[in-house]
């Protein structure tokens, strides 16, 4: 299973962290019911546009199978005031209170 | 005052499947000057080609209206709401606290233009929703029939923040006003024909973004179909 995180922005999508490009080591842990995120990673362009834009963001975790089951996606609801970036850790951290797990799939259109 | 976007000036992508127009700043145009008009933050221009369309991916926190100016178009949710929205109606999809959808081209054979359009919503944190409404294209003529209103009264779609749309078909020669409350926006999209606004002339796909201006005389060259944003 190949999993990817990706922050991207939500009005028209362009992407700020790919993990899948960039070497973005991450966690994520599901603790008092919100799901918080750490994301290390130098500052760049990137974390400038999700400090800036973090009301509208949209966050995401890509699982692609290699046992053919199909894509699946979470999408996550960050909250805009948890949107940190520790400059001497080198770590962006936020937290979602919710998110939507869906399989592209399942929808009438496929790509 | 009154600032003209000629049709030529908006950011044209070609993805071949997609060809769109966007009047502000979307996915990879980015000019931080061209981000919002008051709450409008997103027109594109979408010509769609048959069968295809956008996949499954979410929206938060934004009131997104579809108005199909040819051909159909299918959405689905995971809410459950699976539509065909055609010319003649309109799409409102409220994505409030997070929403997945797809929407694409319902034709198998013929491209479909459709006008996509966000805006910042007035309450953040709503339940998501979907809602879609028909016009009678009759009571367009010579008028500006409201379809989008933040009450939903008659046919209109609702949509959670303080503004309308409306959409207007002028005969050749014909003239209509509308008058703008104290301290709104109004975004004017001449969508066929030839028009003039406040004595700027129009050409299709012109914008004109008016910010304080009391009143709007309309006066259409050619039979015109008006596209009016009244927003806060």
């Amino acid at each position: 299973m190949n999993e990817t995180l990706l922050i991207k922005h939500a009005v028209g999508g362009r992407t700020f962290v790919d993990s899948s490009k960039q070497q973005v080591p991450y966690e994520v842990a599901h603790e008092a019911g919100r799901w918080q995120f750490a994301v290390h990673t130098p500052r760049h362009a990137g974390i400038d546009e999700i400090l800036k834009w973090k009301q509208e963001l949209n966050v995401f975790i890509f699982r692609v199978y290699d046992d053919g089951r199909p894509t699946q996606k979470i999408w996550y609801s960050v909250a805009a005031d948890t949107v940190k970036y520790d400059a001497a850790g080198g770590k962006l951290t936020f937290a979602a209170g919710s998110c939507i797990e869906y399989v592209p799939d399942d929808f009438g259109y496929k790509l | 005052m009154m600032k003209l976007f000629p049709a030529s000036a908006r950011h044209a992508v070609d993805l071949g499947w997609l060809r769109s127009s966007l009047s502000f700043s979307f996915g990879e145009y980015f000019d931080p000057d061209n981000s919002s008009f008051g709450v409008m933050r997103v027109l594109n221009d979408d010509i769609i080609a048959p069968g295809r369309g956008f996949g499954a991916h979410p929206h938060s926190e934004m009131e997104i209206v579809t108005i199909p100016l040819n051909g159909r178009l299918k959405h689905e949710d995971n809410l459950g709401n699976v539509e065909v929205t055609s010319a003649g109606e309109v799409q409102r999809m409220s994505a409030g606290t997070g929403i997945i959808h797809a929407e694409y081209n319902d034709s198998d054979t013929e491209e479909g233009s459709f006008l996509q359009l966000w805006f910042m919503p007035k309450e953040r944190g709503i339940a998501p929703s979907y809602e879609m409404s028909r016009y009678d294209e009759d009571k367009l003529q010579n008028t500006l029939l409201p379809v989008v209103t933040p009450d939903g009264a008659g046919d209109t779609a609702s949509i959670n923040q303080d503004m309308t749309i409306y959409l207007g078909r002028l005969q050749p020669g014909r003239r209509i006003f509308f008058n703008q409350k104290t301290g709104r926006r109004a975004f004017i999209m001449l969508l066929e024909g030839k028009l003039n606004l406040n004595g700027i002339a129009m050409g299709p796909k012109d914008s004109i973004r008016a910010e304080f201006e009391p009143d709007f005389v309309l006066s259409a060259e050619e039979a015109a179909f008006v596209l009016l944003i009244d927003l806060p």
